[in-house]
C-alpha cells in the first residue's frame, strides 16, 4: 500500500532519501540507516500537526490509510481490545502483536462546542470553527474531532456525521467530521 | 500520615495580571515579598528548591528553569532543585514534592516557587502553549484547547441536569466579588454582576467570556519545613494532613461522560482520609475553577452536593461566605487569573493567610481549621489534592 503511495513530504521538514519500508526496518531494531547523498536541512518548525512519515512514526501507515480515504486505528491480536489513538503497544497486554483495522465511516454527535476565540497558530484563520466529540457507530470509540458542514449553532447533540480524510495543504493527511443531515 | 509532620509556615504572592515582567523579573518579585512574609527566613537554612512552571519553555522560551529561579531569589540548593511540571497542577505539584522531601527527612526547610509569565505580544503563541497540554499530535490539530472542552463539560451538565447559564454566572459573580479583597488579583476593583457576566461575548459556547480564567502573569512562593522547624518561623502553620492525587486519561477520546469526575472523587477521598476528616468538616476550599463549569462540577464531585445539583448549590450562595462551605475566597482562578504554575502555590498562600486571619475581613472564614486546595490540570484528566489543619500541635 504504502509503496505505491507517492511519497509527500512536509513543507520546510528534513528531507532524507526514502526509508526501506517499514515492515523490513523495525524502527526499534537500531540498523542505521544507509548512507544517503541527498540529505538536506531547512529550517523547521514543529506545528500542531503530527510528523507522519516512516522516518519520523511507527504509525505511518495511519496516515497511508487517510491518503487512501480511509481512518483506522489499531486492534490488539491477543486480547482484541480496539485502540484510540492507534498505538504501536497494547496498553493492557503490553504486546506489540497489533493489527490494522478500518473505523466505521458514520458517528453521532456525543458533545460539541465551537472556538470563537483563542485558537493557536496556524488554526487562527480557521476561527470559528466546531469541535466535538463523536460516538462512531458500532464501536465503543469517542473521537474528537472538528466537525464541518454547518455553522456551530446549527448542529445538535445526537446529529449524524461522517468521518473525511483530508491534505493539510502540505502533503499531510488528517481526518475530521462532516454533519449529514 | 507516615513520616515528619510537615507545614506551610509563611507565603506571598506577586500582583497577578499583564503584567510588564519577564519570567525572572516575576520570581525576583515573589522572592522580595517572601522575604518581607517570612521575616525569619534565611538564604542559607534553604537546602531545597521546587519550582512550579507549566510551560516555560512556550511562553518565555527557557528551559532548565530550576536553577534559574534558584539565582534570581539568591538561593543555592543542596538538597533537591527540581522544576515540576503538570500543567496548570505545577504549584500543588511543587508543594507535594516538597512535602515529600521534607516528610522523609531528605530535607529541612524547602521554598516552593511557582511562576508563569502568559501575556506576549502574539496571544496567539500563548495559545498554542495551551494547545500542547493536550494530547497534541491527536487533539491538537481539530483545536483543542481548554475551552472548547470544558465548553463540551457545560453542555453535557446542562443537557443531563438542566444547569444554566445564570448557574455558570453566580460562580463567575462570587469568585470576582473575592477578588475585590485581594489586591493581588487580576480583576482587583472590576465588578462583575451577572447581568454583566451573561451579556459578555461567547469564547466557546455556551461558555462566555467571564465563564473562562485569564491568561495571566504572575508568581507565588511558599516555604515548608519540619515540625523541628516550625516555630522557628510562625505561630500559625498550615499542617500538611493529607494528599491525594488521580490520573484518569490524557486523549480526549477516554474523558468518558464528561460531567463525572471520578478522579477528583477518588483523589479527595485519599486526601480526606489521610488526614482522618470527611468534606463536613472543611471550613474552606480552593477549588480550581478554571471554568464555572468546573467548579460546579467539582461541589458535586467532592460530594458537597448530589451529582446534578451543583448548578443549584452556586446559586443558592452555598459555596459562599456564610454558605455550607466557603470556595475560593481569594477569588479563584476566575477573580484572580491564572498564571498556570503560580496558581497551586497562590491557593496555599490563602489558605496560610487565612489560617493566621492575615486575609482582609471581606473574605476571611471565621476560625477556620481545616482547608483543601484542589487543582486539576489539562483536560480535568488529572486530579490533585491537598488538605491543611491550622496551628496546633504537630
Amino acid at each position: 500500500m504504502s509503496a505505491q503511495t507517492p511519497r509527500r513530504r512536509p513543507t520546510g521538514a528534513v528531507v532524507v532519501a526514502p526509508p526501506p519500508a517499514a515492515e523490513t526496518r523495525p524502527p526499534e531494531s537500531g540498523t542505521p540507516s544507509p548512507p544517503s547523498k541527498t540529505r538536506e536541512w531547512r529550517p523547521f518548525l514543529l506545528d500542531f500537526f503530527p510528523l507522519e512519515t516512516p522516518d519520523q512514526t511507527r504509525l505511518h501507515r495511519f496516515y497511508d490509510r487517510l491518503r487512501e480515504g480511509r481512518l483506522s486505528t489499531t486492534r490488539c491480536r491477543r486480547d482484541g481490545s480496539l485502540h484510540w489513538p492507534p498505538r504501536t503497544a497494547c496498553p493492557t497486554c503490553r504486546t506489540e502483536e497489533l493489527e490494522w483495522v478500518d473505523l466505521p465511516e458514520h458517528g453521532h454527535i456525543y458533545a460539541f462546542s465551537a472556538v470563537l476565540a483563542g485558537a493557536p497558530l496556524g488554526l487562527e484563520s480557521d476561527v470559528p470553527f466546531a469541535v466535538g466529540l463523536i460516538d462512531l457507530d458500532g464501536t465503543p470509540l469517542r473521537l474528537f474531532g472538528r466537525i464541518e458542514g454547518r455553522p456551530w449553532n446549527e448542529l445538535r447533540i445526537g446529529a449524524p456525521v461522517r468521518t473525511e480524510a483530508y491534505d493539510i495543504g502540505d502533503g499531510r493527511m488528517f481526518y475530521r467530521f462532516r454533519t449529514t443531515e | 500520615m507516615s513520616g515528619r509532620s510537615v507545614a506551610i509556615v509563611g507565603g506571598a504572592t506577586t500582583k497577578f495580571g499583564v503584567r510588564p515582567a519577564t519570567w525572572s523579573e516575576l520570581v525576583q518579585e515573589v522572592g522580595v515579598a517572601l522575604d518581607r512574609a517570612v521575616p525569619a527566613l534565611r538564604s542559607e537554612a534553604v537546602d531545597s528548591l521546587f519550582v512550579g512552571a507549566a510551560e516555560p519553555e512556550r511562553f518565555a522560551f527557557q528551559s532548565h528553569v530550576a536553577p534559574l529561579a534558584a539565582e534570581q531569589l539568591g538561593l543555592k540548593p543542596h538538597h533537591i532543585l527540581q522544576r515540576n511540571e503538570l500543567a496548570c497542577a505545577s504549584g500543588q505539584s511543587a508543594i507535594r514534592s516538597a512535602y515529600a522531601a521534607i516528610a522523609s527527612g531528605l530535607s529541612e526547610v524547602a521554598v516552593v516557587v511557582g511562576v508563569e509569565k502568559m501575556n506576549l505580544p502574539s496571544m496567539a503563541e500563548a495559545n498554542t502553549a495551551m494547545g500542547c497540554v493536550m494530547d497534541r499530535p491527536w487533539d491538537g490539530p481539530a483545536g483543542a484547547t481548554a475551552p472548547p472542552f470544558f465548553a463540551m463539560v457545560a453542555q453535557r451538565h446542562m443537557l443531563e441536569f438542566g444547569t444554566t447559564e445564570e448557574q455558570l454566572a453566580a460562580v463567575s459573580e462570587k469568585n470576582h466579588r473575592f477578588a475585590n479583597t485581594n489586591p493581588h488579583a487580576q480583576f482587583y476593583e472590576k465588578t462583575f454582576s451577572r447581568d454583566k457576566l451573561l451579556r459578555l461575548p461567547l469564547i466557546a459556547p455556551p461558555l462566555r467570556l467571564g465563564d473562562c480564567s485569564s491568561m495571566t502573569d504572575g508568581a507565588a512562593a511558599v516555604v515548608l519545613t519540619s515540625e523541628e522547624h516550625v516555630r522557628e518561623y510562625t505561630d500559625t502553620p498550615a499542617w500538611v494532613r493529607g494528599s491525594g492525587q488521580y490520573s484518569d486519561f490524557h486523549n480526549l477520546a477516554h474523558a468518558g461522560s464528561l460531567t463525572e469526575w471520578n478522579g477528583l472523587r477518588r483523589a479527595s477521598k485519599e486526601a480526606l482520609d489521610r488526614a482522618g476528616i470527611e468534606v463536613g468538616d472543611l471550613d474552606l476550599a480552593e477549588l480550581h475553577d478554571c471554568f464555572t463549569i468546573s467548579e460546579i462540577v467539582e461541589y458535586e464531585a467532592l460530594g458537597l452536593c448530589p451529582v446534578g445539583e451543583g448548578g443549584r448549590f452556586a446559586a443558592e450562595g452555598r459555596g459562599d461566605l456564610g454558605g455550607d462551605l466557603v470556595v475560593n475566597p481569594r477569588g479563584g482562578l476566575l477573580g484572580c487569573g491564572h498564571p498556570l504554575g503560580a496558581t497551586g502555590v497562590a491557593q496555599a498562600v490563602e489558605v496560610y493567610q487565612q489560617f493566621a486571619a492575615a486575609v482582609p475581613p471581606a473574605r476571611q472564614v471565621p476560625d477556620p481549621e481545616w482547608a483543601l486546595v484542589h487543582n486539576l490540570s489539562g483536560s480535568a484528566n488529572v486530579h490533585s489534592v491537598m488538605v491543611y489543619q491550622r496551628g496546633g500541635a504537630a
